[in-house]
């Protein structure tokens, strides 16, 4: 005999349950698990979620109730409703997934707005691979991402990583992605430079993905990659990081997606320092900041620095001809004073650019 | 396979208050091979990744076949993409970077298989197949990024200067292939260089840029003959083409091209032109070729009308040629082409004669080639 059965014996009434699909009935779509709704009219009825697709009406046929009778009826339904969250409710494990995910994505935005440096609670890090090493890429898009972003890019990540990742969505165009270091395997290789060949290896998984981003999801992006970390101590942090080299990234490398923490030490020092004191500062150490107007002088500059000041190789890589660019070097000595293949005057050059950048930006 | 159609197409980023591109109208045929070749910023890079869909279209339409394509994401566009900056995916092996692409788009296995070792072949790299790319050379992972765009079978490939990672030799090698394999694939090709000679030699139509907007869009013979202003002219042709400022003086029934060091008579075809344009006693500019200088004793001798004096600063003797820097025609040092078995030596002073039958006169203010427009 079912438990309603049993009820339906020692009040001596009718009882009829139903289960009915939450998408005939828009009206009880935010009922919560664990809630219950009852009304009594000339009957009783209780509302409750048995999983995500599935809501229980129960029907007790009686007009007239004892106090205790009453007590004693909703205690059962109260223990029906709670019994199913434990043990009879069906979890839909993807949609249980992503809710988790969301959840956790919240959570870190929450405590990356106010600096937080917390662990993650213990509710939201159910998942065991939070306590194991992962690679952190924060992904962004200008696009605007469809409703099944989320579910769609798991699924392209699962099938090209061939790995267990996590994907958390952070806001409505920006994801947290957490890769197991297990896929360096393929990239490292046995040197003495520990630290340069883990950042190639990053460099070089991070160039794949923001490729395959590009050509087979949602068109271009940018993408910061992290070295790995440990979510469940470190993941706000990791994202306040990862944010902050992404919006430094498209301030001093426009031409480049792909974003690296490690390459942005100085970028990130000097946007700290007060507009009002880097305004001073240019206009002191150079008086003509319009000699960056040029693109010409601009590209020459960007070049000659990545390329750690090599003439040969500036030149090779801008497509002109040595001369040509030993020329435009002397040009701008002239204009500026500042000889860039001087080491003291590069400094210089170098800072004044970054400041002539995040200048013209603000 | 299809074509390609841009009508008025602008570029405009947020925050400038000029176009990238200005009023880009293409029409690249199918099965073409179209090369988008310019300087640095001239626009054609960011052209072709408005095709891709990388950039959004400020203004105008984008067809690809039929379909209008401006709002369309670029992996639904059926187009395949070999950047400069190509990236293969570290993790995979070569086969699996080239079926990866095919595989996201549910293709039976036995289908993919046949079409990635079908690539491999064309490309040379079936003995390849189970290497990571960190164990291949630059001009092997040039041939993966290439494959796991044919596998893909696009309507149309799109490729971003993809040789400019490579070195010269190989690159010279590169671009045979790829001119054989568009031509074996039957398929559209855009092309993005700032090579000139990459351009002349690859396709089938020119499109050269400046400042984004398209000078000329014709087949490489017909830009090299005829350049329709002054950029086209010294952009195409290496070494470039001369340009020598000078007045037209028309005298005794001759017309004649006088600038210092340089009085030479301009043919009667050509200056029946210049009259009939009302260029007779004007400022122009006179566009000649390094290969339009002559030394021969039988074509000095034919065109007494046309030979100048000079001195030679340097001679480059490469073997099959001699590259002449010449002073003292006009006011800059002017190039000229010779046999490799001239006698002909540094410091001489030399008399040479002019073919002014392909000549180019360009107008001074305008810059654009008389006898083109």
């Amino acid at each position: 005999m079912s438990d309603w059965e049993q009820l339906q014996h020692i009040l001596n009434c009718p009882i009829i349950a139903e289960d009915l699909l939450v998408s005939d009935h828009s009206e009880w779509t935010n009922l919560e698990p664990g809630m219950v709704l009852m009304e009594q009219a000339e009957s009783l009825k209780a509302v409750w979620r048995v999983d995500y697709r599935t809501i229980r009406q129960l029907t007790i046929k009686r007009s007239t109730w004892t106090d205790t009778e009453r007590a004693l009826v909703q205690w059962a339904i109260t223990q029906q409703a709670g019994q199913g969250l434990t043990s009879s409710y069906e979890l839909d494990s993807k949609s249980d997934n992503e809710r988790k995910s969301r959840a956790l994505g919240e959570w870190i935005v929450q405590q990356a707005a106010i600096g937080g440096m917390e662990t993650i609670p213990g509710s939201l890090a159910s998942d065991g691979r939070l306590y194991a090493e992962m690679i952190p890429f924060l992904l962004e898009t200008d696009q605007a991402a469809e409703a099944s972003a989320l579910s769609d890019l798991q699924k392209l990540l699962a099938s090209f990583l061939d790995e267990d990742v996590i994907v958390i969505p952070l806001k409505a165009q920006e994801w947290l992605v957490l890769a197991p270091v297990s896929l360096m395997r393929d990239t490292l290789e046995e040197r003495d430079d520990q630290t340069d060949m883990l950042e190639e290896s990053l460099v070089s998984i991070g160039s794949g993905l923001h490729e395959m981003l590009a050509s087979e999801w949602i068109g271009e992006c940018h993408l910061a990659v992290g070295r790995p970390i440990k979510p469940v101590k470190s993941i706000v942090q990791s994202v306040i990081l990862l944010q902050e080299t992404i919006e430094l990234g498209r301030i001093y490398d426009m031409g480049s997606n792909i974003h690296l923490p490690w390459n942005m030490h100085l970028e990130r020092l000097l946007i700290s320092i007060p507009e009002n004191v880097r305004l001073r500062y240019v206009e002191q150490a150079f008086g003509r900041s319009d000699v960056f107007m040029e693109p010409e002088t601009l590209s020459t500059l960007e070049t000659f620095f990545a390329l750690d000041c090599n003439v040969s190789e500036t030149a090779k890589k801008l497509f002109i001809h040595r001369n040509t660019l030993l020329y435009r070097l002397d040009k701008l000595k002239q204009e500026s004073g500042l000889d860039v293949r001087v080491f003291r005057d590069a400094v210089l050059m170098k800072i004044i650019l970054l400041l002539y950048k995040v200048t013209k930006r603000t | 396979m299809a074509g390609v159609r841009l009508e008025h197409v602008y570029k405009k980023y947020p925050g400038s208050d000029l176009a990238s591109v200005k009023d880009i109208n293409l029409d690249i045929k199918d099965k073409e091979f179209l090369v988008l070749v310019g300087p640095s910023g001239c626009g054609k890079s960011t052209t072709l990744r408005m095709i891709a869909g990388l950039e959004e279209i400020s203004e105008g339409k984008l067809f690809i076949g039929d379909r209008l394509v401006n709002d369309v994401a670029p992996k639904d566009r059926d187009i395949a993409m070999v950047f400069q900056s190509y990236a293969l995916y570290p993790h995979m092996n070569v086969y699996q970077n080239m079926a990866f692409g095919l595989k996201l788009r549910k293709f039976k296995k036995a289908d993919i298989d046949k079409r990635v070792r079908e690539a491999a072949k064309i490309l040379d790299i079936e003995h390849l197949l189970d290497r990571k790319p960190k164990a291949l050379s630059g001009g092997q992972r040039q041939r993966v990024a290439l494959g796991r765009a044919i596998v893909r079978e696009p309507q149309v490939f799109l490729m971003d200067e993809p040789l400019s990672n490579l070195d010269a030799k190989l690159r010279g090698q590169m671009r045979a292939e790829i001119s054989k394999l568009a031509k074996r694939l039957e398929t559209t090709v855009i092309y993005v260089t700032h090579d000139q000679v990459e351009a002349m030699t690859m396709g089938d139509r020119i499109v050269v840029m400046k400042d984004g907007i398209i000078q000329q869009a014709a087949s490489p013979e017909e830009l090299y003959n005829h350049p329709t202003n002054i950029f086209v002219a010294g952009f195409i042709g290496a070494p470039s083409m001369n340009f020598i400022a000078g007045s037209l003086n028309d005298k005794g029934g001759e017309l004649r091209f006088k600038a210092d060091g340089i009085d030479v008579v301009i043919p009667e075809g050509k200056a029946k032109v210049l009259r009939d344009k009302g260029y007779a006693n004007k400022e122009v500019v006179l566009g000649i070729r390094p290969d339009d200088f002559h030394e021969e004793p039988v074509f000095m001798e034919a065109s007494p009308n046309t030979i100048v004096s000079a001195h030679i600063d340097v001679a480059e003797n490469l073997g099959h040629e001699m590259i002449l820097y010449l002073n003292g025609i006009g006011t800059q040092a002017v190039t000229a082409r010779v046999d490799g078995r001239s006698t002909l030596r540094e410091g001489q002073n030399v008399k040479l004669a002019l073919d002014m039958n392909k000549a180019h006169i360009f107008d001074k203010e305008s810059e654009l080639n008389v006898f083109e427009n």
